[in-house]
């Protein structure tokens, strides 16, 4: 072979050569009119990357979230997942072939008998869809055909804690990036003057259980991913406010002053860590101004507090969160995460249940109805729900007009609105005891990776390389579920 | 000559033919050239418009080459020896030159189709790159042709290799074309392969109905193969029925023919499909039988039935649930055009990756000027959506707006606009949404927006227009109007007024100040502990000044609302500052507080027992000497105390003051004897007992509550001693 190409570099003319290498230069050139400003100074892969950065795979249906996180736990079965046969044989046994041997909670695995306990709440069937809700929550019927009910999540923890870090972080153990963390990641933030990631906490009446601060962390990611807690004091975000005897100017200068001894640091270590630090020192400067826009209530409208209700007003409180998270929504922030304990209803269901339900019933439809006249309810995706579900049976003593229920995994009911959702619907079936799914499943993964596919990502592609390996949110799971898109 | 002649003609011919495949042979090199390039910096490339009908030529070109090179590559297999009378030099070179040629031609076209959107799968990078390996390989082949003679082992070895690539890379291309499963298909289970139809638009019948009876019915009933008699093509034809009659009836609980053969047991003779046909799923089942239910009707559209409904149900999963992603038919922008105009108050961005459509997104009235609108005209071929909700957009700006015209979502909510400009959006013809939540429109500027034959959704909450004028907007059929939520008849109670100021004992510099969240609503209050009402009782106005002990209640009012619940709470006036106190007998352990310094810190009216600012006294009476620097002119004391039923901490039987000069010279000035409260008191309450007396000159006063001695019989601890709890003592 070596011969042959001896050959033929001795045969290659001068000409030959010439006229080979003009049509390969011609192919460049034109090839470089096809791109615009390939050659520009201070172009090249780099600001493409800078764009493209932070973009949906995809043209998303929604653009921010909004996750009215029930935390404790409703009571699907007092609110969604109509069970007359629960009414009919109330105080019954739960058949065990229904139960097939579904792990119980250290609170009612003792327990003797599992009678049935059906709701003492009238349901009643709403809009066009025909979805069934309880009286309790006079509002969200209002707007049935707006919502797009779930009957079908289903989880594998059975205990707060790991159920609602799996919910947040797609994996029971702590650490992972929670879900917000994850969207700041995969799109980044598209106000610049505040956090891409909001979480907002409120407390209704009934037994409470704890939300912490790892439920919103960033995981391995970027620490600018995490979330960033507004409290509903005087200071909303904390440390933002300027120390007392500086004003803003000496703030400017000391900024400037800090930017440049990191510059000159990082032009010595090069470490992006430092450039990081200084983007979020500015942001924080923007944050000074942005933030009091944002939680001042008082230019809303009357109408927006008499739908919100005028509970609205009192910082926080759900039905305030659920406007402030409306306001920061509307300004770009990503994903909003809301809390509202007091669901974990053990004992004495029926009397919690109502006051919850009068904390977050008219808000959350008002939040709804918001975004929806506004024009940013098709851009904006909503989510209301808790970490899991209720049992069927009782929990504690049985009486006519009370009764408490345990944590259920199988089976319990979350509603969406907006961001491309199928809106009027209700997905999937329970049993006629409403303890185990018989058509349509959606597991946490699965609903994760619908909820990443309505932001324009791909669960699948959405990926961060960690200690050896990729993570994803949906971790090895998770498919889409393709009946809950519009 | 003759023979001179002839043979340079020939001479000249052959000169031609190899100039001719010269000439083929560079543009083959340029293609690939230009191919490389491209796929250098591909991430960079977007197609432009002109170019894209050279992508679609993909279809046309790619056959030629895989034709022509498995027809050179198998006739180089075969040639043996180098005198083979099979093989024609000429001819070879001429098919690889073509084949060559070709592959460029079909590479690039395949490379520009794939830049198109919904090519995305793995496949396609499989092909992309077996193509462009064909391509190059061919390339490379024709130009080091001399030395791989068909004959050679090397050059077989090249052959088979070709033709390796060219069956796998066609192979991969087909199955882009037409679907993983189209060359087996025929061979497998059918498989459901419906057209694509909006869900807006799909019918039961067309989209959803025919298709199964086409898969599993129609392959015994047709034209020429008509089973029972029964052809079901065309609607006619299915409506007409078979041998047996009609095919359905709604009357009968089997709902006729159709349905009951489809339900019949599998090994029953007359079931449909027959034993060993494709047969129904569950699903396709449920679909019939309940399209069957309806009418059958043939014209009804999916989107008109309930949600709940099994075939809307089938609609969702057999159509539903795909991305359907816009097209722009428009090139992407300059990426550093878009970096450049990018700032913190105005996000410009793509609406994914690779998409050349833009939206944008203005951030802080403050930093807003209309300018900021008008900057962003170098891309106004990009941007399909903007939000300039809350920022002073005026009238003339829509002006510039209206210069952007592929814009389909502009959100305007909140704006400074007053709507006599709104017709300047009307050369917008692919507006689609357009939200003017908040702002001045009127009714005939709304109505005009008809006009904009694009638009389908419009936004007019809040924006002053008449319950009436909302009726008749929402009345026309083209555009959607969302009127949003109207407050005008619902009637909520107010939130109660806020008592701003936090400290309970107020001096005379200081005042009690309250607010509401709504601006503009009435606080009422009274001072005597009377329920304020919303006639007669004070205005708030101005922050009130305490000249004496009060108890502020307060509502708020406003109209169209319910007056709020009241709110309470107690001001005392701050008296003489103590200089110092002692002690008389000693405070319990367990209730301690500041010791003697709580009486007189300022800190009033906890209801929290463990709070820290209470002295608790049990075992002994609470007694306690307040002492001044210098006389004061006092005429009563002020004792803060709490009762807290369920802890057993009651209001003092006797309360007494002594004054005079010195802790020596004391004289009883005054004696306070509270009730012991009765069983339905409320529980835990701020208590306060003023003792007035004639006005004198003091330096000393001593205090003195006495605890009761044995709890009622209605309490708990009945018997038992109760508790006193003083936190502060206040002279005047």
């Amino acid at each position: 072979m070596e011969k042959p190409i001896f050959d033929h570099g001795m045969n290659t003319t001068r000409r030959h050569f010439l006229s080979k290498m003009s049509l390969g230069l011609g192919s460049a050139a034109l090839g470089s009119l096809l791109i615009p400003n390939l050659f520009k100074g201070g172009g090249g892969e780099g600001d493409v990357e800078e764009l493209m950065a932070g973009l949906p795979h995809f043209a998303p249906k929604a653009k921010r979230v909004i996750y009215l996180f029930q935390n404790g736990a409703p009571s699907q079965l007092d609110l969604f997942d109509y069970k007359p046969m629960l009414n009919k044989m109330h105080g019954e046994d739960l058949p065990e072939s229904i139960r097939g041997g579904q792990r119980l909670t250290g609170m009612t695995a003792n327990q003797a008998k599992f009678p049935l306990a059906g709701s003492i709440f009238n349901f009643k069937q709403h809009g066009k869809s025909g979805a069934w809700m309880s009286e309790l929550l006079p509002h969200m019927a209002s707007i049935a055909d707006d919502l797009c009910i779930i009957k079908t999540l289903n989880t594998e923890a059975i205990n707060h804690d790991p159920a609602l870090t799996f919910f947040q972080t797609g994996a029971q153990v702590g650490n992972r990036p929670s879900f917000g963390s994850w969207l700041s990641y995969g799109l980044g933030s598209e106000n610049q003057n505040l956090p891409g990631f909001c979480v907002l906490l409120s407390r209704g009446k009934g037994n409470g259980q704890g939300v912490y601060s790892k439920l919103w962390t960033n995981g391995f990611l970027d620490s600018v991913h995490q979330g960033v807690q507004f409290s509903s004091g005087e200071n909303p975000v904390l440390y933002l406010n300027d120390p007392d005897g500086m004003d803003r100017t000496q703030r400017r200068e000391m900024l400037d002053n800090l930017a440049e001894l990191n510059q000159g640091t990082f032009n010595d270590f090069g470490d992006p860590e430092i450039t990081a630090k200084v983007q979020q020192y500015e942001m924080a400067f923007r944050m000074q101004t942005a933030v009091p826009e944002i939680t001042d209530m008082t230019k809303e409208p009357e109408s927006i507090v008499k739908m919100y209700g005028p509970e609205c007003l009192v910082p926080g409180t759900y039905a305030a969160n659920c406007l402030l998270a409306r306001k920061l929504s509307e300004q770009g922030v990503r994903f909003v995460q809301l809390y509202h304990q007091g669901w974990d209803s053990h004992g004495g269901l029926p009397t919690e249940i109502r006051g919850q339900c009068l904390d977050v019933d008219q808000a959350s439809a008002a939040l709804i109805t918001d975004l929806k006249q506004r024009g940013l309810l098709d851009e904006t995706l909503v989510i209301w729900g808790g970490e899991f579900g209720r049992t069927n049976y009782c929990q504690g003593t049985l009486t006519k007009d009370n009764y408490g229920r345990d944590h259920h995994p199988r089976a319990f009911t979350v509603w969406m609105a907006g961001g491309g959702v199928k809106p009027g619907i209700v997905y999937g079936e329970t049993d006629e005891f409403g303890y185990n799914i018989v058509k349509d499943p959606v597991h946490v993964h699965d609903f994760h990776a619908t909820i990443l596919n309505q932001l324009g990502l791909d669960h699948e592609k959405l990926i961060f390389k960690h200690q050896g390996r990729r993570y994803r949110l949906t971790d090895v799971a998770g498919k889409l579920v393709k009946g809950l898109i519009a | 000559m003759a023979r001179k002649i002839q043979k340079l003609t020939s001479h000249q011919v052959r000169r031609y033919f190899s100039d001719w495949k010269e000439l083929i042979y560079n543009l083959a090199f340029f293609l690939n050239g230009l191919l490389i390039f491209l796929l250098l910096f591909e991430s960079r490339f977007s197609v432009p418009f002109w170019m894209q009908s050279v992508g679609r030529m993909h279809p046309l070109v790619l056959h030629f080459p895989l034709v022509v090179l498995i027809l050179y590559s198998l006739w180089v297999v075969i040639i043996e020896k180098p005198d083979s009378t099979r093989w024609n030099a000429e001819l070879g070179e001429s098919l690889l030159i073509i084949g060559t040629f070709t592959a460029a031609v079909a590479a690039f076209s395949g490379f520009v189709l794939s830049k198109e959107d919904g090519y995305e799968s793995d496949t396609l990078q499989w092909h992309k790159w077996l193509g462009v390996a064909i391509s190059l390989t061919s390339l490379i082949w024709y130009a080091s042709r001399k030395y791989l003679a068909p004959w050679k082992l090397s050059s077989k070895a090249v052959a088979g290799v070709f033709l390796v690539l060219l069956f796998v890379g066609g192979h991969l291309g087909g199955n882009l074309t037409h679907g993983e499963d189209f060359l087996m298909s025929p061979l497998g289970p059918s498989v459901d392969e419906t057209p694509k139809v909006a869900f807006e638009e799909a019918k039961v019948y067309d989209n959803l109905v025919r298709p199964v009876l086409e898969q599993k019915c129609l392959s015994c009933h047709n034209e020429e193969k008509s089973k029972g008699n029964l052809q079901m093509q065309t609607q006619a034809l299915l409506t007409k029925g078979g041998k047996g009659g009609v095919l359905w009836d709604t009357t009968k609980a089997d709902l006729g023919l159709l349905i009951g053969r489809l339900h019949l047991p599998l090994d029953d003779k007359k079931h449909m499909p027959p034993r060993g046909k494709v047969q129904l799923t569950e699903e396709e089942l449920v679909l019939l039988a309940a399209w069957v239910k309806s009418g059958p009707r043939f014209d009804q559209l999916v989107s008109s039935l309930s949600p709940q409904n099994p075939v809307y149900t089938y609609a969702q999963n057999v159509l539903g649930g795909d991305r359907t992603e816009e097209q722009y038919d428009f090139s992407a922008a300059d990426p550093d055009e878009i970096k450049k105009l990018n700032t913190t108050y105005r996000l410009i961005k793509p609406l994914s990756a690779g998409s050349p459509a833009l939206y944008v997104n203005f951030y802080n009235r403050a930093n807003f000027k209309s300018e900021e609108i008008a900057g962003l005209i170098p891309l106004k071929d990009q941007i399909v959506s903007m939000d300039l909700s809350k920022m002073p957009v005026k009238d003339e700006d829509l002006k510039t707006l209206a210069g952007f015209p592929e814009l389909r979502k502009v959100i305007l909510n909140f704006t400074d606009i007053t709507g006599a400009t709104l017709n300047e959006l009307k050369n917008l013809s692919k507006l689609r949404e357009l939200s003017l939540s908040g702002t001045g429109v009127k009714m005939a500027q709304v109505k005009s927006l008809e006009g904009i034959k694009s638009l389908k959704r419009v936004y007019i909450w809040n924006t002053g227009l008449s319950t009436d004028e909302l009726a008749t907007l929402k009345k026309g059929q083209k555009i959607t109007f969302e009127t949003g939520f109207r407050s005008d008849t619902l009637i909520l109670p107010l939130n109660p007024p806020i008592i701003v100021t936090e400290k309970q004992l107020i001096t005379k510099d200081e005042t009690v100040s309250m607010k509401h969240q709504i601006n503009g609503t009435v606080i009422r209050y009274t001072l005597d502990g009377s329920e304020p009402d919303s006639v007669q009782s004070l205005i708030y106005d101005k922050p009130i000044a305490i000249t004496k002990n009060v108890d502020l209640k307060a509502r708020a009012f406003r109209t169209g609302w319910y007056g709020s619940k009241g709110v309470d709470k107690y001001f005392f006036k701050a008296g003489y500052p103590i200089d110092s106190v002692r002690l008389i007998t000693p405070v319990d352990s367990r209730y301690k507080g500041k010791g003697a310094e709580s009486l007189s810190d300022g800190k009033v009216g906890d209801t929290e027992r463990v709070s820290g600012t209470w002295l608790g006294y049990v075992e002994n009476d609470f007694q306690s000497y307040l002492f001044f620097n210098k006389p004061v002119k006092a005429s009563n004391v002020t004792f803060s105390m709490l009762r807290s039923i369920g802890s057993s901490i009651f209001p003092p039987t006797r309360l007494e003051v002594w004054g005079g000069p010195n802790e020596k010279s004391l004289k009883l000035l005054k004696v306070i004897t509270p009730e012991v409260p009765t069983k339905d008191m409320p529980g835990a309450v701020n208590l306060v007992y003023e003792a007035s007396f004639e006005p004198q000159e003091l330096s000393c006063i001593k205090l003195v509550a006495k605890p009761l001695g044995k709890l009622p019989a209605w309490h708990g601890g009945k018997g038992q001693k109760a508790w006193v709890f003083i936190d502060e003592a206040i002279v005047n």
